[in-house]
């Protein structure tokens, strides 16, 4: 019976194992192919097609250069529990060459403020997410095909498969750009800065004359004007600090008396403050602890441990109720003086030393009242 | 061949592996200490008392041997960067697990295994090894999170600090150090002598 229960708990031990599959923590925004070039999402025995939806919202037509927005929105995925969604923006299906930089577009900012066409976000309760990649067009025009992928687990999953839905191809017509037409320079991205940096935000432009910025916070419907200051393609915006969780959007207006060109949202990319901590203190802190956590057992374990001189060792009760220990030197007691005292029939208790000519207390006898 | 966080990772399950085995056996023989009757005697019987006392040295011996190439190579995976507060707190769990376990280990060899014996050091070693465990879980629970993005802590009820790490300057780290080592050589050299307990 005790065999039967090992054996049971072994294979218990040894199939919850098998529970997790893939990266169902996610592998972190990154620059991908089709299903990452061939993984767990890809391989069909342990694929499934996703039960939900997704769609790409661009502009079909774009001036090379310039930049556009692509919005993907998900909606109706049967999530796993922590409902992470890992979303591809992709220039073709192939498994090689997919991202859309190998296809001429530029990435100046991806949803989650970085610049990589595979990111990962978690799903709202409404099920329904919309992710938005400012783009650069490709410099040479021409047709254009964007698509977009979603991997995601599920709860349950008794198959422990991974799954993923494909959009279709969804044209772009890229046209020549616009003689002395205001936009981004070419090799401008936006700036990543640290908490609570409310140093102003370079934009750099090109046929620029003027620039007005408005910005809000994520969430809010009437954004406000912000103060642009510089000239000569390189501007400066004063956009308030970001703080915690909370997302700043901003919109770059650039003209040039010619032109106005309303540039998409963008995002405040923001990244914690860099960490202070340095390779060598954390081994120095760590073996400190370690000693002094080491340092503090090993005397507690000393003060429990028997050793030589304590009573359950030495026997020290056992040999005191044998015989009793010597008197030191110079106080043994006199005996002449105990034969000398008298015991009195009227004072009981009392010998009366007839020397000091004095009463003093028997020991054998003590006086009433005495203990 | 293979990089470090690949060597980093068998090393780290040789670790955490061996030190389940110590510490649940360690656990096991206090258990039995205190609880002479449980399961009818069983867990308390000579043989068994044996055999789980030998399994915890030899796991905690094998896994506090293992420790440090786990730690250098972890080291090595990071690039010997801490960019985050919970690489940094890998570490210090990781030192906190040492402790633990050498004080395990040095406990048990001092005292022999008539330590079982004594219900004060045997609740002291069984306590041990728990939170030797409970230092090398997180440790290692770490590395999933920064690998994976997640870990088995994750449904446990017991997840200690590990967002937020507390950094001491190097100079305070340095001068803790010293203090460590001197208190280790204090306790060992100048406090009272434990000496080996003799079976009855």
């Amino acid at each position: 019976m005790r065999h039967r229960v090992a054996v049971l708990a072994v294979i218990a031990l040894l199939l919850a194992t098998g529970a997790s599959m893939a990266n169902p923590g996610g592998e972190g925004d990154a620059d991908r192919d089709f299903t990452c070039g061939g993984s767990c999402h890809g391989d069909p025995a342990l694929s499934s097609p996703s039960d939900g939806t997704i769609s790409i919202f661009v502009d079909p037509l774009a001036f090379s250069g310039t930049a556009t927005a692509v919005h993907v929105t998900a909606s109706g995925m049967s999530l796993s529990g922590n409902r992470l969604l890992g979303v591809f923006l992709l220039g073709s299906a192939n498994g090689n060459d997919d991202h859309p930089e190998d296809h001429g577009w530029g990435i100046l900012q991806d949803p989650n403020g970085g610049t990589r066409n595979y990111v990962e976000v978690v799903v709202p309760p409404s099920g329904s997410v919309t992710l938005t990649w400012v783009m650069l067009a490709p410099e040479q025009p021409g047709i254009q095909t964007l698509l977009a992928e979603i991997h995601h687990g599920s709860t349950p999953n008794s198959n422990n498969w991974a799954y993923s839905s494909l959009t279709r191809g969804y044209v772009v017509d890229v046209q020549p750009v616009p003689e002395n037409l205001p936009g981004f320079a070419f090799d401008w991205s936006p700036e990543t800065r640290v908490t609570g940096d409310a140093s102003p935000t370079e934009i750099r432009t090109r046929n620029t004359t003027s620039v007005s910025v408005q910005w809000m916070l994520e969430g809010e419907w009437v954004p406000h004007d912000a103060e642009v200051t510089g000239e000569g393609d390189q501007w400066h915006a004063m956009l308030p600090a970001t703080i915690g969780e909370t997302r700043i959007q901003y919109q770059v207006t650039t003209s040039n008396g010619d032109f106005s060109i309303v540039q998409p949202w963008l995002t405040v990319a923001t990244e914690p403050a860099a960490f202070d901590g340095e390779i060598w203190g954390a081994r120095m802190q760590s073996l400190a602890f370690g000693l002094l956590v080491m340092a503090f057992l090993l005397s507690l374990q000393a003060r429990l441990s028997p050793w030589e001189g304590r009573p359950e060792i030495d026997h020290t009760d056992e040999v005191e109720s044998v015989e009793a220990p010597p008197e030191p030197p110079g106080l043994e007691p006199d005996q002449d003086y105990w034969s000398r005292l008298v015991p009195s029939d009227e004072n009981p208790g009392w010998l009366w030393d007839p020397v000091e000519e004095e009463w003093v207390a028997d020991p054998d006898n003590p006086p009433e009242g005495d203990e | 061949m293979f990089g470090p966080a690949t060597f980093h990772a068998a090393m780290a399950e040789v670790v955490v592996g061996s030190m389940m085995l110590a510490s649940l056996c360690a656990i096991g023989c206090a258990t039995a200490t205190f609880l002479p009757g449980i399961a009818g005697g069983w867990l308390s019987s000579e043989r068994v008392m044996v055999t789980m006392d030998k399994a915890s040295i030899a796991g905690a011996l094998l896994g506090l041997a293992v420790m440090p190439i786990a730690a250098l190579s972890g080291s090595f995976a990071a690039d010997n960067v801490v960019n985050s507060a919970l690489l940094y707190n890998k570490f210090v769990y990781t030192g906190l697990a040492f402790g633990f376990w050498a004080s395990f280990v040095v406990g048990r060899v001092r005292l022999g295994p008539g330590i079982w014996q004594h219900k004060s050091l045997s609740a002291l070693q069984g306590a041990t090894a728990a939170m030797a465990m409970l230092m090398t879980t997180m440790a290692s629970s770490i590395g999933g999170k920064l690998v994976r993005g997640e870990s088995l802590f994750d449904i446990m009820p017991v997840w200690l600090p590990s967002d937020s790490a507390t950094v001491l300057s190097p100079i305070l780290s340095a001068a803790l150090l010293v203090v460590g080592i001197a208190a280790l050589v204090v306790v060992i050299r100048l406090g009272p002598k434990a000496e080996r307990i003799s079976l009855d």
